[in-house]
């Protein structure tokens, strides 16, 4: 009985129906309260705030999560009050309190109350998984942060930390998505044998957000829908729905045949050619993940103060900014990413091989060196080592690439036994101590410390340097701690064996009915919710 | 050389041609004219013998046929620029002349097949036919070695020797070599099975040659020919093989221009730039093409049986 559904009329008139509806969804652009978007997300892992670190899932949280403050997409450094109305500091530093706003509503129906805010911080220390360093770093800890997270009132919450940290430290966490807002009743109804609910959450939703997770297939779909019962303006779009295409040049299809709204993952040569595509526009914003090349103190030669300067001076920024990184990079020479409170935009390199040779004379190494580089095969980093290898010939400096996949150099990169490696470094958090705890402090230079940040792995022992990154994170006074932030990368710009190169641009191309879309700056602020189409 | 009955002039063909060879040296001059003039009159294998000789001098002549340096570029003013009279290939990603990158990678391709020739066929040889010739438990030991390596697949054992030995041309030399002897050692233990029992060598052993002499002088020297023909078809397979590691990035370290490496860094720019990765991949396809025709002339020619 194998034919017998197309026997019967009714069924071969809707067959014929869904043929004419396929067949004009080839030609039609996608329905106008829907959101079409290509993007690569194989990354996504799970749908649970608590545990997801990834890119794309990040974004999903983003549009689907309300957590106590977000930050203003337009200046990252300002705070927003998203759940919270309004927060307060004790006078010691050590105490938060966060006031709800009244009325707020899950998606479920259920009202949000300060009982829901403390479960999800206390269920993400418990849980600790992968993110929850972003709160444990407070002082947090299983086993004390039911004292320290408290609801005191019915829309009342405290954070109690273990040192008076500089408070916009303390708050820009709070807007990662580790820190979001579950609906409590809802989750716990879900529990199986005290997993606080982490079994289901991993593919369901328990939010308040603007837009709601409806469904998620790994690497095939993730369709989100509009919160009705959002507390502020509602989504314009009915739908949201992410598409999981890897290649860049199936998105490119699809956005220009009109069936995909938004593209995420072109290449520079895409966004090359399809800005003579009228029906075709590009956003970019810079991300906080930046490009460098670290010199290893262990080699002598390296270690020469000079000789990490002249290896300042023998990178083409200009052309390497015009070329290899043109649509996914922007030029920056500080470990702060744009965005960050404090971060600097001083570029005083620039390639100049005269100088680098009289620093490499004056090292006494007139000569230059050998050295090898330490390069995963992917773009762009392996072209900017190729220039970078070419303008360095120019002074004498003969680096050899060693090629390898990211394991391979990123274990040797571990071991600290590399010489010159080329890589990059992102931040886990909105906040410049993420960026500062890596590459400006380094507590203990041997070669069996406990914690292996950036500076380590490079062997630069910097004991002032450290210290002035630990009081920058406690600096309560958030324009004093501005000002360190600065004072810190003008030292580090001029003294740092690493070399800065660029700071990452992500770049969408969306169709031209689309409005209102920007990328965020770290992936969960990228707001679709937001969008509207025309 | 008294042996060397002076010819007349013109009769050097008859010399060659005789049916009774009055020396060793006449007889063997006389087999290789033979089999020159089988090898000549298949046109392809002629090709295929051109193209590899057009090789070797482009090889030997790199540096006076290159246009421009292979490794200094600019990325200002000549990137990704499409073929013309000033590029006659083009330019890649860095700015560097494709005509002459491929003018230069030619050396590293002969290297790789050279190499691996003078590194695998006497393995294989060696093994092959001692393992034929001993019989028995060496021969046991010997052969289930072999089946071990052949029973992986080739770039596979070759990644995970380049991921052991780390990256550089050298090491991908290496790797291949340890992964292309089996093959060799098979086709020389069959012929040495063939050979053994043959009345000349119960002669030798008679006159009490060590089995090292005979294995050495009189089985080896049999095997010899039919291992050539595998080695020159086998070529094709270790150049692509060299290619397909310079492409995963294991291979040659940058900016050496391996044709495999160009074509990796060509893969990113295909759909706008498409001279970038056909260049290299014309080349290789055009030098394995003609390995294939020279091994296949050669196979007719060095047949015993096919001399005429």
């Amino acid at each position: 009985m194998q034919n017998s559904g197309i026997r019967k009329p009714g069924c071969l008139l809707g067959a014929a129906a869904f043929a004419m509806l396929m067949a004009g969804s080839a030609l039609a652009a996608t329905p106008k309260d829907t959101l079409v978007v290509v993007w690569a997300f194989d990354d996504t892992i799970t749908m649970d705030p608590a545990e997801s670190f990834e890119i794309s899932a990040g974004e999903f949280m983003g549009n689907s999560y309300d957590r106590l403050l977000r930050y203003d997409v337009n200046d990252p450094s300002k705070l927003l009050p998203d759940l919270a109305k309004s927060w307060t500091v004790s006078p010691d530093g050590k105490t938060f309190t966060f006031e709800l706003r009244e009325g707020a509503k899950f998606a479920s129906g259920n009202p949000v109350t300060s009982e829901d805010v403390a479960f999800s911080l206390q269920r993400a220390v418990t849980l600790d998984k992968t993110p929850a360093f972003i709160l444990t770093q407070f002082g947090l800890t299983k086993d004390n942060v039911k004292d320290k997270v408290k609801a005191t009132g019915p829309l009342t919450v405290t954070l109690e930390t273990d040192k008076s940290y500089a408070p916009s430290f303390v708050l820009n966490c709070m807007t990662a998505n580790v820190a979001a807002i579950l609906d409590k009743k809802l989750v716990m109804s879900k529990e199986q044998n005290g997993d606080l609910g982490y079994a289901w959450l991993k593919t369901n939703y328990a939010g308040s957000g603007p837009l709601k997770i409806r469904e998620w297939r790994a690497n095939e779909i993730l369709a989100m829908e509009r919160n009705d019962n959002y507390y502020g303006e509602k989504s314009k779009l009915a739908r949201v729905i992410y598409r999981h295409v890897k290649e860049a040049a199936t998105q490119r299809l699809l956005l220009e045949k009109g069936d995909a709204d938004i593209a995420r993952n072109l290449t520079p040569q895409d966004l090359d050619a399809l800005k003579a595509n009228k029906d075709i526009k590009e956003t970019g914003t810079p991300k906080g993940t930046v490009y460098y090349i670290s010199l290893n103190q262990k080699n002598p030669n390296l270690a020469k103060p000079e000789v990490r300067e002249a290896m300042k001076w023998l990178v083409d920024y200009d052309a390497i900014g015009d070329t290899l990184i043109k649509n996914i990079g922007i030029v920056h020479q500080n470990f702060l990413p744009v965005g960050l409170l404090g971060a600097s935009t001083e570029k005083p390199f620039k390639l100049d091989v005269d100088k680098a040779k009289g620093l490499l004379a004056k090292a006494g190494l007139p000569n230059g060196f050998k050295v090898t580089m330490d390069v995963r095969t992917v773009q762009p980093v392996q072209g900017i080592a190729e220039a970078v290898q070419q303008t360095a010939k120019r002074a004498g400096i003969d680096i050899e690439i060693i090629p390898g996949d990211g394991k391979q150099t990123l274990t040797k990169y571990r071991a600290r036994t590399h010489d010159m490696y080329i890589g990059q470094w992102g931040a886990d958090y909105w906040d410049p101590h993420t960026n500062a705890d890596t590459f400006a402090r380094n507590p203990d230079n041997s070669d069996d410390a406990k914690s292996k940040p950036l500076a380590w792995r490079n062997a630069w022992a910097i004991p002032e340097l450290t210290k002035k990154a630990d009081a920058a994170a406690l600096e309560r006074d958030t324009e004093k701690r501005k000002g360190m932030y600065t004072e810190m990368q003008a030292e580090f710009r001029q003294t740092s064996p690493f070399v800065l190169i660029y700071q990452m641009n992500e770049v969408a191309a969306y169709r031209a009915n689309v409005e209102n879309l920007k990328i965020g700056p770290t992936s969960d602020a990228t707001y679709m919710f937001k969008v509207t189409k025309q | 050389m008294s042996a060397v009955n002076a010819p007349s002039p013109g009769g050097w063909r008859e010399w060659l041609m005789s049916d009774r060879p009055q020396s060793r040296r006449q007889a063997a001059l006389g087999r290789a004219y033979g089999g020159w003039r089988t090898f000549s009159r298949n046109r392809l294998a002629m090709l295929g013998l051109a193209i590899v000789i057009a090789l070797l001098l482009v090889a030997l002549f790199a540096n006076q046929l290159a246009p421009y340096s292979p490794y200094i570029g600019d990325l200002r003013t000549t990137r990704l620029l499409p073929p013309s009279a000033a590029h006659w290939f083009g330019t890649d990603d860095q700015g560097r002349d494709i005509l002459s990158r491929i003018i230069h990678g030619s050396r590293i391709t002969l290297f790789v097949v050279v190499l691996v020739a003078i590194l695998a066929a006497p393995i294989g040889l060696v093994v092959g036919t001692v393992a034929g010739y001993s019989g028995g438990l060496i021969d046991a030991a010997l052969m289930r070695i072999t089946d071990i390596f052949l029973a992986f697949p080739r770039l596979i054992l070759a990644l995970a020797f380049v991921a052991a030995l780390g990256p550089g041309i050298e090491n991908a030399v290496i790797a291949i070599a340890i992964t292309s002897w089996p093959p060799y050692a098979r086709i020389a233990r069959a012929e040495t099975l063939t050979i053994r029992q043959a009345d000349y060598i119960a002669a030798v052993q008679l006159m009490g040659a060590s089995p090292w002499r005979i294995v050495l002088r009189h089985i080896m020297p049999l095997c010899v020919s039919s291992v050539i023909v595998r080695v020159t078809l086998d070529m094709a397979g270790i150049i692509l093989t060299a290619a397909g590691l310079g492409f995963l990035g294991l291979g040659a370290q940058p900016p050496t221009p391996e044709w495999g490496a160009m074509i990796a860094n060509g893969r990113l720019y295909v759909l706008d730039q498409w001279w970038v990765a056909a260049a290299p991949g014309a080349a290789i396809f055009l030098v394995s093409l003609a390995f294939n025709l020279l091994g296949d002339g050669l196979r007719d020619a060095l047949d015993p049986k096919g001399v005429k």
